[in-house]
């Protein structure tokens, strides 16, 4: 069982070695991307170690006491190291982080005011718009308003002549009206002289063959 | 189509015979103005407009034979629709008879309305001081039969063409006066301020300055919501621009007006004759200075 804690010290002794070299190498770059890069490289192997020696200490405590306390010793030893590597990588990451929130501190300062006044113009534009468009949508409106406005007016026009219209057909109708019974009449009158003249034609019609009746039988009476 | 030709002729021919031949009990105008009418039909049903305007002309002269004016002058009329889709002369010629017919049976208002479609043609045809003549005619002849819209529909056409042949006192005594009868009506008055507009208008044309701002304060007296009108401050602006001579404030004012209602295109010849005169104006100024 103490192959695994070996295997996992010497896996954790190689990472040390690596840690210790990049730190140093690192701590000697200027700040820029390079030094972000070796920055993150080093946190993920210490985070690698982290992982390590936690395994480690497990193996260790699942051992039985005698190799334990060895063990636990040697990893106390590792778990030591790792710090001093870890305050190493932090000394790197804050001389980077004091230079970048160095940097952030003076442009904010600047920046802040700047930020703030495009805020504002931006705000003042967009109400700007809003009030142009409300404007407009007021001028559509008032627009439109005076369409209907002449539209009525002209359908008022319309109205207008058409009642005209109706009150002369009325004045028509009755003038029809009028004619119709004058006709009336006059058919009528037409129609009694007719049969006027039928009565005056049958009558004539009438007595002409009365008389020729009466020519008649005379010749025969007298024959 | 083709048949409908070949029936028309036929009963054209048909009834060419019964008008030369004999006829019995004098019916043979009767038949033959029914024969003409039928066959005049076939011709509008086959779209030979020529041949059917001649063949109610023929009609006419028939009804006229038997003494029915009423029926001429209505055959005319058909005659006159017939031509014009082919030939206005022809059909304005139609027209002029069958008015003179409706006058002498009375029926003025007949007349009035067809008075006025003969101006309308004319009026497209371009030629607008007969145009104006027969609107002038129509809108007499409608006063007399007091159909009062159509008299004011009338005389408004001949102000505008007044306006447009540069009649200006014609046009403006016609649109104050009709302004005038269209307050009393409660379904005019809306279209009072259009006519003033109109009559305002009319004076900058003529230049008049003076005359203007006594017209305005008129149409003030006239009509007292005039005042509050946009029409009104239109006038008043231009009057302004014209008594100044700046020529844009003018163009200022009359865009203006024109973003809210659309000037329609007779309003934008006669603000375009304004327009140029103030400019001459203008030109003249610096010129003596």
């Amino acid at each position: 069982m103490s192959e695994v804690f070996e295997g996992y010290e010497r896996q954790y002794c190689e990472l040390s070695a690596n840690l210790s070299r990049k730190c140093s190498s690192a701590g000697l770059l200027p700040p820029g991307e390079q030094k972000q890069q070796k920055v993150s490289e080093i946190k993920a192997s210490l985070d690698d170690a982290d992982v390590l020696i936690r395994k480690m200490d497990l193996e260790a405590r699942s051992l039985q006491p005698s190799a334990k306390a060895a063990l636990l010793a040697k990893l106390r030893e590792y778990k030591s190291d790792l710090n001093k590597l870890k305050r190493e990588f932090k000394r790197i990451a804050s001389s980077n982080a004091d230079q970048a929130s160095r940097e952030d501190l003076l442009e904010s300062g600047m920046a802040g005011a700047h930020m703030a006044s495009a805020d504002q113009r931006e705000r003042m534009a967009m109400s700007v718009e809003r009030l142009n468009q409300s404007s407009d949508k007021i001028m559509e409106s008032r627009r439109t308003m005076l369409e209907t406005e002449e539209i009525g007016a002209s359908i008022l026009q319309d109205l207008h002549q058409q009642r005209e219209t109706l009150l002369h057909s009325h004045q028509k109708l009755h003038g029809v009206d009028d004619a119709i019974d004058k006709s009336k009449k006059v058919l009528t009158a037409m129609s009694r002289r007719m049969t006027k003249n039928k009565w005056i034609i049958f009558s004539i019609i009438g007595a002409l063959v009365v008389s020729i009746i009466f020519i008649l039988f005379y010749k025969f009476s007298h024959h | 189509m083709g048949d409908q030709i070949a029936r028309a002729e036929e009963f054209e021919k048909k009834a060419e015979k019964k008008l030369n031949g004999w006829g019995l009990f004098g019916s043979k105008y009767e038949d033959a103005a029914d024969l003409f009418d039928k066959a005049a039909n076939s011709f509008k049903l086959a779209k030979s407009w020529d041949k059917a305007g001649s063949t109610y002309v023929k009609l006419a002269t028939c009804h006229l034979k038997l003494e029915s004016k009423h029926e001429a002058a209505q055959a005319y009329v058909d005659s006159a629709h017939c031509y014009k889709k082919t030939s206005v002369n022809e059909a304005i010629s139609c027209l002029e008879q069958a008015v003179n017919l409706f006058c002498e049976i009375g029926r003025l208002s007949m007349a009035a309305r067809y008075l006025k479609e003969i101006a309308e043609l004319y009026e497209s045809e371009q030629n607008i001081e007969q145009s104006i003549v027969y609107f002038e005619k129509s809108a007499d002849l409608f006063q007399n039969e007091e159909v009062t819209t159509s008299a004011n529909q009338c005389k408004q056409k001949v102000a505008q063409f007044a306006a447009q042949l540069e009649q200006y006192q014609k046009s403006i005594v016609i649109y104050e006066e009709i302004a005038r009868q269209s307050l009393n009506n409660n379904l005019l008055k809306y279209g009072v301020k259009g006519h003033l507009l109109n009559a305002g208008i009319c004076q900058l044309c003529k230049g008049d300055v003076v005359a203007i701002t006594n017209a305005l304060e008129r149409y003030q007296e006239l009509d007292p919501t005039f005042s509050g009108t946009r029409e009104y401050r239109f006038l008043a602006d231009i009057a302004a621009a014209i008594d100044e001579e700046d020529v844009v404030k003018f163009t200022d004012v009359v865009k203006e007006f024109d973003s809210m209602t659309p000037l329609d295109s007779w309003k934008t010849t006669l603000l375009l004759r304004v327009k140029e005169k103030l400019k001459a104006k203008e030109l003249e100024e610096d010129d003596l200075t």
